[in-house]
């Protein structure tokens, strides 16, 4: 009873901790000062405020120095991004498209964050060429119609500033069932309550009905988060590079061992290195999603060296060993059978659930190419069996399959 | 009045007071003492228990770590990640000479086997060779980026203020000097030769820490010929060694051991053995393996060197001097050598001119020479030169020198004048060294220039004549380090990339050599990938004996051995740390001494009689001539001589090797008979020694079976019998197991099997077994999963010895399996007795009831723990790490795989090929890398298989078959050749 009581505890911190985190998920709202929006009760006199002194300056066409920006330069900058205050040429704001930060959705659109890195490497990066004199075919389309002028760009790029202060924000936890774990604790707390001292409801069997079902619910919630302790089914992490593989895999149909290659033979399947995305890259460099900011990830790394760092999906647990190659090409899976419909996924979301015994359903159902591959030749007993009729195929499981040094070494 | 009992006498008196009032100290109290000093209760204890858990659960219910997944830029065609490659190369540091194959896992090197196209080595390794690898990663110890004065400089700079000083030094009249240990590769000795034509001020000096200048000085007087011929062991039918252990430490251990191997090794078709006669005064590995040994002091053994000279030479009409009369029938010993002429091999290990021209003469009459020892193609170890070192010493004393420079050498610890050379270095103005690695040299000199790790460097080496190895980098330098090589370029303004050089050197020198390619880009290539170059050059040896020089060595050798003293001691490698530049090794720092079995320590072996002549026991520590060391009664050991291995005390090595041991080069001199005892005396410490194997008898049971050539021949289950008894009385409630496919097993060739513990290293880098340090060891935790177990057999004072390698012994009614609580530890399909270190709680049930005791307890976190300071606390130590095997958590048992990775890399490599799986395709790291082949792994269901033949060989036996335990390891009796 005791250690009932203690793992109940534990699974309830569990809980508790995990909603914790999530409530730090959401994007910090200070971002933008309200107080200030409605004392500015007419943007376009706050914007001529700010223009007087260096109208004169704006209209010989000389640059704004980088570098330079007061914090209500910056403040300003955030509302011409998110709309607030209008842009002079009518157009519509930036965040309509624009997200502020790499969001869990598909967003083909680069991240406020990721154009302030780009602007910030790069001395020469300037957004009103961008807005003004589009040179690609989709930013042409999209920004049709929009100007910005210097002192709209200077705003911009104070704002630049604070994002990258902020930097890119955290990743998303994994989603929880929280709600319906604190609700049924609260309506058993209720039950109990009533039952013990306030006794307004008189049908005694609706409080046990409560705590009983509370008491299930929970206990499935502890079964069910102490089971996926350190699994990630359904994990689909933003990566840095919006890379579609229902555009790759899906549309160009692509094979998975074009790019990943080496899971013939390797233990890994590989993530494709640079060079691999350049065969096809060096000539297209332009998607149909995003246009040219994010293939042109793929060319500035490999300008400046610095590897794509891609956050890894499909993490097996601990002291478990995996080989592709035993599974691809001596098992002659096929890489969905893991890894799902990959071709249907913008971002690759972690589909099966890795388990052991995920794992082990499989070597115990799947038949083993058994009869083909002279490597089995050993096993004549089985052949035999075949052969007299006792049995049809063999699986993982008759050939060792489950033993635990199998895959725990 | 209730009756009172007592256990014993004492307790019957009026005072007793029963001990059971003082505090108990329970198991978990003294965990926790260790742990952090402190006492605590049960309570706290279950206190401390739930917070942990609690905490525990908490911690681990936070998010999952975002893993990261970089892909390379432009990845290399030829890696692969999560894939090995191989790479040939050689290890040469002096005269120690290994062909290996790299591993290398995602770019770094990880293990090293050996190279199986090297018909020299024969395809082994020795346990310095397979710890090398770690020297790698020693990041605590290795010279970063160059020095002047201890502040970093760069390569540009150092380079010109040395070429100024090598310029100036020629003008102003004084001598530069380069000192290297014997270099086996042609290109840096012409890279020398280059450099002091440049530069006319440099000598060259080479100089060997642990010399065989004498064997080439000998052949000089005897035969005219400075050479050292190569011994074929395999050809002989009787092996006569004087302190030479050939097996272990002796010029080529590798290769010979691989040879001496072969003649050992006994079937149902080869029912003959050479007969290993050794004579020595310390338990050597070749001693201990010999089959008649005669332990005698130094001073004995060479007068019956000249004795059996003499002998010898009466008997085949050659000139006889005199000499003194030994104790021993050299007689008989003389007459068995001549009646095996041409099928003799005599060798002696001592560095003693005189004694080796006597066994070159000896040799010569008993027509070894052409037949077992090949002088056609001569070894071509042993280039070093005493007197050039003797004479550097001396100008640098006189102020005569303005550069010295030390490659691979470290005299300031290994040179006996060690002293004498640091004051002189006090008058030489400018000293560079190009140590790897910490030394005490480099710590004087003014410039440290790191050489490159050998697996960061390019070479070539030539063992023997008409054998070339080649040598690659397997990594990129880790460090801003340059080789040696390069240096020496930059130095006579050349490209410094020696690859280059070398590559037109072999162009200009092997590529003429071969006929078989006509291009040399492709000659290059192919003899690269295979890492070695075979040619049929000879030397013209002219066997002449010359008689001067043998009554001349007489002469001298019996005024030698007339300063003689009562008590003497004798200094020797072991197969450990050698001559101490492996000190820094924590792998071989804990390896256990073949014999003794003591880890992480030298100590001074005295023979049991005269331990108790002077009242001494284990671990009291005298002094001998001023040296003091503690001392071990070793069985075997010759009465009045004391032996202590070199290359232990090291003062500036590294965090592993500083203050382990005690300095025994600090005893040699130049004395006449230089291992006189003047002095030695109890100082009245003690100490404890760190032992892997505390108990030494076999307790009446038939752990190891042995018996002689001549009952062997009669019949072959001589000595098994027994086995016979067992598998007749066998009765099982069990059902047993059936293995419908694979079914592994492991044959030991306990007559093949020399003890050398190369295996020990090798699984140690495969299995990333952790050091557990000397503490560790006294407590009997040492990790090894496999071991080497040493009894001796009759007399203490020459004992026979026998080896028995112990890894799991996999049982088919494995006792471990049945007591797991939580079934941790169960049987595969394939006859494996497997270990789920996620599934084990740590009971250690399965340890208590394993009658062989190779199961491990991690009774400690040793990654990343800065408590066991060794290589697994840090980025790079970790590197070696072999990413296939798990590295254990602490509360864990652990053992022996069969090194499953690599059967599960075998099988997968068949069935992706679509083949069946051949014997050999499978090899674990034990049995590849023994040099003599005594480990034999294999699957019993293939009847091809090279184990399922010797399964059946009479000579067969498990261990401990009365139990019933059904092991599928193996062991094949050990016999010997001697008589009765």
């Amino acid at each position: 009873m005791p250690a009932f009581l203690l793992s109940m505890m534990a699974m309830i911190a569990i809980i508790s901790l995990s909603s914790f985190n999530e409530a730090q998920e959401i994007p910090d709202a200070d971002t933008l000062d309200i107080e200030e929006v409605i004392l500015d009760t007419d943007p376009e006199s706050a914007l001529m405020e700010e223009e007087t002194p260096e109208e004169a300056i704006t209209d010989t066409d000389i640059a704004f120095t980088r570098g330079e920006y007061t914090s209500r330069q910056i403040r300003l900058g955030e509302r011409l991004f998110s709309g607030l205050v209008p842009f002079s040429s009518g157009q519509h704001d930036c965040a309509s498209c624009h997200y502020l930060q790499p969001q869990q959705d598909v967003n083909w659109n680069p991240a406020a964050y990721e154009m302030a890195v780009l602007w910030n490497q790069n001395p020469d990066y300037s957004i009103m060429n961008i807005m003004n004199n589009p040179v690609s075919v989709r930013l042409m389309e999209d920004h049709a119609g929009m100007t910005i002028t210097h002192e709209e760009q200077h705003l911009l790029e104070a704002w630049y500033t604070k994002i990258l202060e902020q930097g890119p924000g955290d990743l998303e936890a994994y989603p929880i069932r929280a709600f319906i774990f604190w609700g049924l604790g609260a309506l058993m707390l209720l039950a109990l309550v009533d039952l013990i001292i306030t006794r307004k409801i008189k049908f005694k069997g609706i409080h046990i009905l409560v705590l009983l079902v509370g008491i299930a619910v929970h206990g499935q919630f502890a079964m069910a988060e102490a089971q996926s302790l350190g699994r990630t089914k359904g994990y689909a992490p933003d990566q840095p590079i919006k890379f579609s593989h229902l555009i790759h895999a899906g549309e160009n149909d692509i094979d998975c061992r074009y790019c990943h290659y080496i899971a013939d033979y390797s233990l890994s399947a590989g993530i494709p290195s640079n060079n691999v995305c350049m065969n096809c890259h060096n000539v297209v460099r332009s998607g149909t999603l995003s246009g040219s900011f994010e293939i042109n990830k793929i060319h500035s790394a490999a300008e400046t060296g610095e590897p794509i760092e891609w956050i890894r999906v499909h993490n097996l647990p601990d002291h478990s060993f995996f080989s592709h190659a035993q599974h691809v090409n001596a098992g002659k899976q096929e890489c969905s059978d893991c890894h799902g419909e990959v071709e249907t996924m913008h971002i690759v979301q972690q589909v099966e659930d890795l388990s052991m015994g995920w794992c082990l359903t499989c070597h115990r159902d799947e038949n083993v190419d058994f009869l083909d591959n002279p490597y089995f030749g050993i096993y004549e007993k089985l052949h035999e069996k075949i052969r007299n009729g006792e049995i049809d195929a063999v699986t993982a499981a008759d050939l060792g399959g489950e033993d635990c040094m199998s895959c725990h070494y | 009045m209730e009756k009172k009992y007592w256990q014993s006498i004492e307790e019957t008196r009026a005072d007793f007071k029963p001990e059971a009032e003082e505090k108990e100290t329970s198991m978990m109290e003294v965990l926790a003492n260790e742990a952090n000093d402190k006492s605590s209760s049960r309570r706290d204890f279950l206190k401390w228990c739930g917070i942990s858990f609690f905490s525990a659960t908490v911690i681990s219910a936070c998010e999952n770590p975002v893993k990261k997944a970089i892909p390379y830029l432009h990845q290399p065609e030829t890696l692969t990640p999560g894939k090995a490659s191989w790479y040939a190369s050689s290890l040469v540091d002096g005269n120690q000479f290994c062909s290996v194959l790299v591993k290398s896992r995602d770019g770094r090197p990880i293990k090293i086997e050996g190279n199986d196209l090297c018909k020299f080595t024969g395809g082994g390794t020795n346990a310095i060779t397979q710890a090398s690898v770690l020297s790698l990663y020693d990041d605590g110890a290795r010279y970063k980026y160059p020095t002047k004065n201890g502040e970093k400089i760069n390569w540009e700079a150092a380079d010109r203020e040395i070429k100024k000083a090598l310029q100036e030094a020629g003008e102003k009249g004084k001598k530069c000097y380069l000192v290297t240990p014997t270099l086996l590769s042609s290109s840096a000795t012409e890279l020398i030769t280059f450099l002091k034509a440049k530069y006319p001020a440099l000598e060259f000096v080479s100089w060997d820490t642990v010399s065989y200048e004498a064997i080439r000085q000998a052949h000089n007087q005897t035969f005219n010929i400075p050479a050292i011929p190569d011994y074929h062991f395999d050809k002989a039918e009787l092996i006569v060694s004087f302190s030479a252990d050939f097996l272990a430490t002796w010029l080529a251990p590798v290769s010979f051991a691989n040879r001496y191997a072969k003649t050992r090794k006994l079937s149902d078709t080869k029912k003959t053995m050479s007969q290993h006669i050794h004579f020595e005064a310390g338990m050597s590995v070749t001693g201990s393996n010999a089959d008649e040994r005669i332990a005698v002091k130094p001073s004995t053994e060479l007068e019956i060197i000249m004795e059996l000279y003499n002998e010898m030479a009466s008997l085949t009409g050659n000139p006889v001097f005199s000499s003194p009369a030994t104790d021993f029938d050299t007689k008989t010993l003389a007459r068995e050598i001549l009646s095996k002429k041409g099928k003799a091999i005599i060798v002696c290990g001592h560095n003693n001119e005189e004694a080796q021209i006597l066994i070159n003469a000896i040799n010569h009459m008993a027509e070894s020479y052409g037949n077992t020892l090949d002088n056609a193609q001569p070894l071509n170890f042993g280039l070093d030169s005493k007197e050039a070192m003797d004479k550097m010493i001396e100008n640098m004393e006189g102020g005569n020198t303005e550069l010295v420079m030390f490659y691979k050498t470290n005299p300031l610890y290994n040179h006996p004048k060690a002293d004498k050379i640091k004051e002189a270095m006090a008058n030489v103005p400018i000293s560079v060294s190009f140590a790897t690695a910490k030394d005490e040299t480099a710590k004087e000199c003014t410039y440290i220039l790191p050489d490159n790790h050998y697996l960061e460097s390019w070479g070539e080496a030539m063992p023997k004549l008409g054998t070339y190895t080649l040598m690659q980098p397997v990594m990129q330098p880790i460090f801003n380090t340059r080789q040696f090589q390069s240096s020496l370029l930059a130095w006579m303004d050349m490209d410094t990339d020696y690859h280059a050089y070398i590559k037109t050197f072999a162009e200009r020198t092997l590529f003429p050599k071969q006929n078989e390619y006509s291009d040399f880009q492709q000659f290059w290539l192919n003899t690269l990938q295979a890492g070695v170059f075979v040619t049929d050059e000879t030397l013209n040896f002219n066997i002449n004996l010359s008689q001067v020089a043998i009554s001349d060595a007489i002469a001298r050798l019996k005024n030698k051995t007339s300063t003689a003293g009562d008590i003497q001691f004798m200094t020797h490698q072991n197969v450990a740390v050698a001559d101490g530049a492996y000190a820094n090794n924590p792998w071989l720092q804990e390896l256990p001494d073949p014999v003794t079995k003591i880890t992480w320590d030298n100590f001074a072996a005295i023979s049991p009689k005269f331990a108790d002549e002077n009242r001494l026991k284990d671990g009291d520590i005298i002094s001998i001539n001023g040296l003091e060391i503690p001392v071990a009664a070793q069985p075997g050991q010759a009465y009045g001589c004391i032996s202590i291995a070199l290359g232990y005390g090291r003062e500036y090595a590294g965090k592993v090797g500083d203050h382990t041991g005690v300095n025994a080069f600090r005893l040699l001199n130049d004395k006449a008979f230089p291992w006189n005892v003047q002095s030695w005396e109890k100082t009245g410490s003690g100490y404890e020694f760190a032992r892997s194997q505390t108990h030494h008898s076999m307790e009446g049971r038939h752990i190891v079976r042995e018996s002689t050539l001549d009952k062997y021949k009669e019949n072959s289950k001589a000595g098994n019998e027994i086995r016979d008894y067992h598998l007749k009385h066998m009765v099982t409630l069990y059902p047993g197991h059936k293995y419908e496919g694979h079914h592994w097993a492991l044959m030991v060739d306990l007559n093949a099997c020399t003890g050398c513990s190369t295996c020990v290293i090798a699984c140690q880098a495969e299995n990333n077994t952790p050091v557990v340090g000397k503490d560790e060891v006294r407590r009997r935790r040492i990790m090894h999963w496999m071991r080497i177990d040493r009894y001796y057999t009759g007399d203490a004072e020459n004992p026979g010895v026998v080896y028995q390698p112990l890894m799991c012994q996999h049982c088919d009614n494995a006792p471990c399996e049945n007591v797991c609580p939580v079934s941790a530890t169960n049987h595969s399909h394939e006859g494996i007795n497997q270990m789920a270190y996620n599934r084990c709680v740590g009971t250690k049930y399965c340890i208590n009831n394993c009658p062989y005791k190779v199961r491990r307890f991690n009774w400690f976190q040793y990654a990343k723990n800065d408590k066991f300071d060794y290589h697994m606390n840090s980025d790079l130590g970790r590197m070696i790490l072999n990413p296939d095997v798990t590295v254990r958590e602490r509360g864990v048992v652990e053992k022996c795989s069969f090194c499953i990775q690599r059967i599960q890399e075998g099988k997968l490599k068949a069935k992706n090929e679509r083949r069946k799986l051949k014997d050999g395709d499978i090899t674990p790291a034990c049995a590849g890398s023994c040099p003599s082949n005594a480990l034999v792994f294999g699957d019993l269901n293939d009847p091809d298989s090279r184990v399922a033949k010797l399964v059946k060989d009479p000579r067969n036996y498990h261990l401990l078959e009365e139990l019933h335990t059904l092991p599928t390891v193996g062991y094949l009796t050990k016999i010997r050749n001697k008589k009765g």
